[in-house]
């Protein structure tokens, strides 16, 4: 246990000893902290119309202004990174522990089982990603749930192939084949053997997905697809903002910028913990 | 200079640093948005917001295609542009109604059509209005016609339009807009009786010099028009989908006209940039929230007539269409035969009464879903209806979905309430017709069932009593709006800019009419 914390320590001190990692760091970080506190730090209510008071520009009272029915932009951005995080977090993890565990039984079990389940995989992966998700929200309706499953379908693969080849490597290693010619189970060479070894190189595969999902969300939105109204979200703030840009461009900036930063902020943090994770990667640079 | 591109250390972690540090400086104000493009001399530029696919007046798709049929085409008569509907002559010399069901007419004899085809003939009108109805051509547009029967060639350009029975909307949809256009016969007949992307014979006051699908129409005056020469030689047409697009291509000169969003209403109240003006023009368009009474949630009149009462069409008015539309009384236009002063229920809400009323209807607890289209103007009425009706008690889940979704509404049996916009022509015939018993499953998604409605509906038709014909439609609204199944909320407007060298000839509606446009002295 010791082992493992002083391991997510040095994790943590490479991270921070790279400029663009800590970039990351921070602004992830900022964002996990204003999603989860989203409550107490937004000044109104996110949700509540006050249509005298509608598409102002950035004052005291609204650092960000007011939307067309007078709600603040800046409560509605700060909420909305909580509906960002709330389908990006469940989807990439959800992707990831199905495809880890169908990619290590493809990697280890019978070879017809391999066959299926990478037919199964290349299947999911025929369909374009925005046009699935399209399809999805048409038959059972926009909702949070519809996002997170579209995500969270589209992406098993993914981690399932990468899952499947670390499987491929390691089940011919030593260490393994000791295990199992001192009788031990499957359940017990892939949960304690080989899942260290993989989860790693799938964490950073999450790390860099957690934007593509966010933009992905963001744009089911934009197409007025993703969450329902009146739930704040950044792709509803900028398609509002798209449709009202000359009368009022900062729902555009609401709704873009934290988009772009979360996107950078995820994207560096990957970046960097690929480095560390790996250092033979760094070296080849 | 040998460049080794294999040695170039661009790594990954590089260019995400030159990325970021090129995104930020692209971010920085380049002066480009104020350019102005000169204009040339006679040249009017303006905005359509589709591209003129089709030449052919049978399978026109509506206004888009139209004002580029009515530049090139020439009816019996035209629609007059100014604040009033009305008709003026064109192709015509003489038109009379002789009888509820006949129309004489006479042409005039210098009208020739293109390519060698001849003169326009009284052959060629009942060819061209003929095939509209006949079912070999297929022709969407064979409703706007009613109950024609034939023409009756009396002349070489006389003849007589016969009806099957009376019909008063043929002055008004079908004679001056889509179905009226006259096409040459002979030139049709060489095509092989359909006319595609290109005309086969033109004969009005401009020719379509080119199309570059998507980009640019580009209209060239008629050196063989013997009417009256319209102003501008060259009109191009450039379809812009995107209001915003348009009006930042305006404010850079690179149009004389375009319609503009309700948004920027109050902008261009206070000022049109160089030295343009703003035409506000009502629409013809209706905008109302529909309740299916068949759906078992809505089937109670009392809950209905609650949600109408509760639903503040003004707030909607403000917030969504930025106050530069009026509350609809039904779903006639003002400016139309029919057109009721005011609705029953007032457009500002009365949580007192709607309250009232619920607890008469004995509902409680009612969630009801709203369907409405991803457009920010709908999505935003739905979060105020959503936001009002919870006043009264009822929750509302706003479903949103794409045009494609949207639009197959018609058959869905668990709709239950609906945000809905439809598109009108100049007359109350046109608005009625989706409504009927028949349309159950079609375009009449709130299932409104009412015999005496649809009475109305067959016999207003007819009627050329104009008093008497507004009266029994004033009385169809009356019907929708009492069973509780309609919220009736904008007609919308029309806001049109244009430059200080043009004047504008608009139908009342604020649709183009090319041919008219002059030049400001």
């Amino acid at each position: 246990m010791e082992k493992s914390r002083s391991e997510l320590g040095q994790i943590i001190v490479g991270v921070a000893r790279d400029p663009l990692g800590l970039m990351g760091l921070i602004i992830v970080g900022v964002i996990v902290f204003c999603a989860i506190f989203a409550y107490w730090i937004v000044p109104y209510d996110p949700i509540a119309m006050d249509i005298k008071s509608r598409l102002q520009g950035p004052s005291a009272a609204h650092l960000l202004g007011t939307d067309q029915l007078g709600r603040d932009t800046f409560s509605r951005v700060i909420a909305g990174g909580q509906v960002a995080l709330k389908v990006a977090l469940p989807a990439v993890f959800g992707a990831m522990a199905i495809g880890l565990t169908l990619g290590m039984i493809a990697g280890y079990g019978p070879k017809w089982l391999d066959n299926l389940l990478m037919l199964f995989f290349d299947t999911i992966r025929s369909f374009p990603t925005v046009m699935f998700a399209l399809a999805v929200v048409a038959l059972i309706g926009p909702s949070l749930q519809t996002v997170v499953f579209v995500v969270m379908a589209t992406s098993i693969p993914t981690y399932g192939r990468v899952a499947r080849t670390q499987t491929l490597t390691l089940r011919n290693s030593e260490f393994i084949l000791a295990e199992r010619s001192m009788g031990a189970s499957m359940t017990r060479i892939l949960g304690v053997h080989m899942l260290p070894n993989i989860i790693g190189v799938l964490a950073v595969l999450a790390a860099m997905d957690i934007p593509t999902v966010i933009a992905l969300e963001a744009g089911l939105s934009f197409l007025g697809l993703g969450v329902k109204p009146p739930t704040p979200s950044w792709g509803a703030l900028l398609k509002d903002g798209y449709s009202l840009i000359r009368q009022t461009p900062w729902l555009v900036v609401g709704g873009g910028l934290p988009i772009i930063l979360a996107t950078l902020g995820f994207t560096f943090l990957g970046e960097s913990l690929r480095d560390v994770v790996d250092p033979k990667l760094r070296k080849q640079r | 200079m040998k460049i080794e591109w294999t040695n170039a250390n661009i790594g990954r972690r590089r260019f995400l640093k030159g990325a970021t540090a090129l995104g930020a400086a692209s971010a920085l104000p380049m002066g480009w948005a104020n350019r102005a493009f000169a204009a040339e001399d006679g040249v009017l530029r303006v905005r359509a917001y589709g591209d003129a696919q089709n030449m052919d007046p049978a399978h026109s798709v509506g206004v888009v295609e139209e004002e580029v049929h009515a530049s090139i085409y020439n009816k019996l008569i035209q629609y007059k542009p100014g604040e009033e509907w009305g008709w003026q002559m064109d192709a015509a010399t003489m038109i009379e109604q002789v009888d509820p069901t006949h129309i004489k007419f006479a042409l005039r004899d210098d009208i020739g059509f293109t390519n060698g085809f001849g003169a326009m003939t009284a052959e060629d009108v009942k060819f061209s209005m003929e095939r509209i109805v006949d079912d070999a051509t297929d022709s969407p547009n064979k409703p706007d016609l009613g109950p024609f029967s034939h023409v009756d060639v009396t002349g070489e350009r006389e003849g007589t339009i016969v009806l099957n029975s009376p019909f008063a909307p043929i002055w008004s949809i079908a004679l001056p807009y889509i179905t009226g256009n006259i096409v040459s016969k002979a030139a049709v007949e060489a095509a092989g009786g359909r006319i595609g992307a290109d005309p086969v014979a033109e004969s009005g006051p401009y020719l379509r010099d080119s199309w570059s699908p998507k980009e640019k129409t580009v209209l060239k005056r008629n050196p063989d028009w013997k009417g009256d020469a319209p102003a501008w030689d060259t009109v191009e047409i450039y379809p812009i989908d995107d209001e915003n697009t348009a009006e930042i291509a305006f404010e850079a000169g690179e149009l004389d006209v375009t319609r503009v969003s309700l948004g920027s209403v109050e902008r261009y109240r206070a000022g049109v940039p160089n030295g343009g003006s703003l035409v506000e023009k009502p629409s013809l368009y209706y905008v109302w929230m529909g309740m299916n009474v068949e759906h078992p949630k809505l089937q109670n009149q009392k809950l209905r007539q609650a949600i109408q009462h509760a639903v503040d069409v003004p707030s909607i008015l403000e917030a969504a269409y930025f106050g530069a539309a009026e509350p609809a009384t039904g779903i006639i236009a003002p400016g139309l035969a029919g057109h009721r002063p005011s609705s029953l229920v007032p457009p500002q809400a009365n949580f007192e009464k709607a309250a009232q009323l619920l607890a008469e209807s004995g509902e409680t607890n009612v969630t009801l879903t709203l369907d409405t289209l991803n457009k920010t103007t709908f999505t935003t009425t739905a979060q105020i209806i959503q936001a009002t009706l919870a006043q009264i008690g009822i929750t509302v889940e706003v479903n949103v979905l794409e045009s494609g979704a949207f639009w197959a509404s018609g058959d869905n049996e668990n709709l239950q309430l609906v945000l809905n916009r439809f598109s009108m022509t100049p007359d109350p015939y046109y608005a009625t017709s989706w409504f009927t018993p028949e349309q159950i499953g079609k375009w009449n998604w709130e299932r409104f069932n009412s015999a005496e409605f649809n009475e109305i509906h067959e016999t207003a038709a007819g009627e050329t009593d104009v008093a008497k014909r507004a009266e029994m439609y004033q009385r169809a609204q009356d019907l929708m709006e009492e069973s509780g199944a309609y919220r009736f909320i904008t007609h919308e407007a029309t806001p049109v800019v244009h430059s200080a060298r043009v004047t504008p000839a608009l139908r009342p509606d604020g649709l183009s009419l090319f041919r008219y446009f002059g030049k400001a002295t």
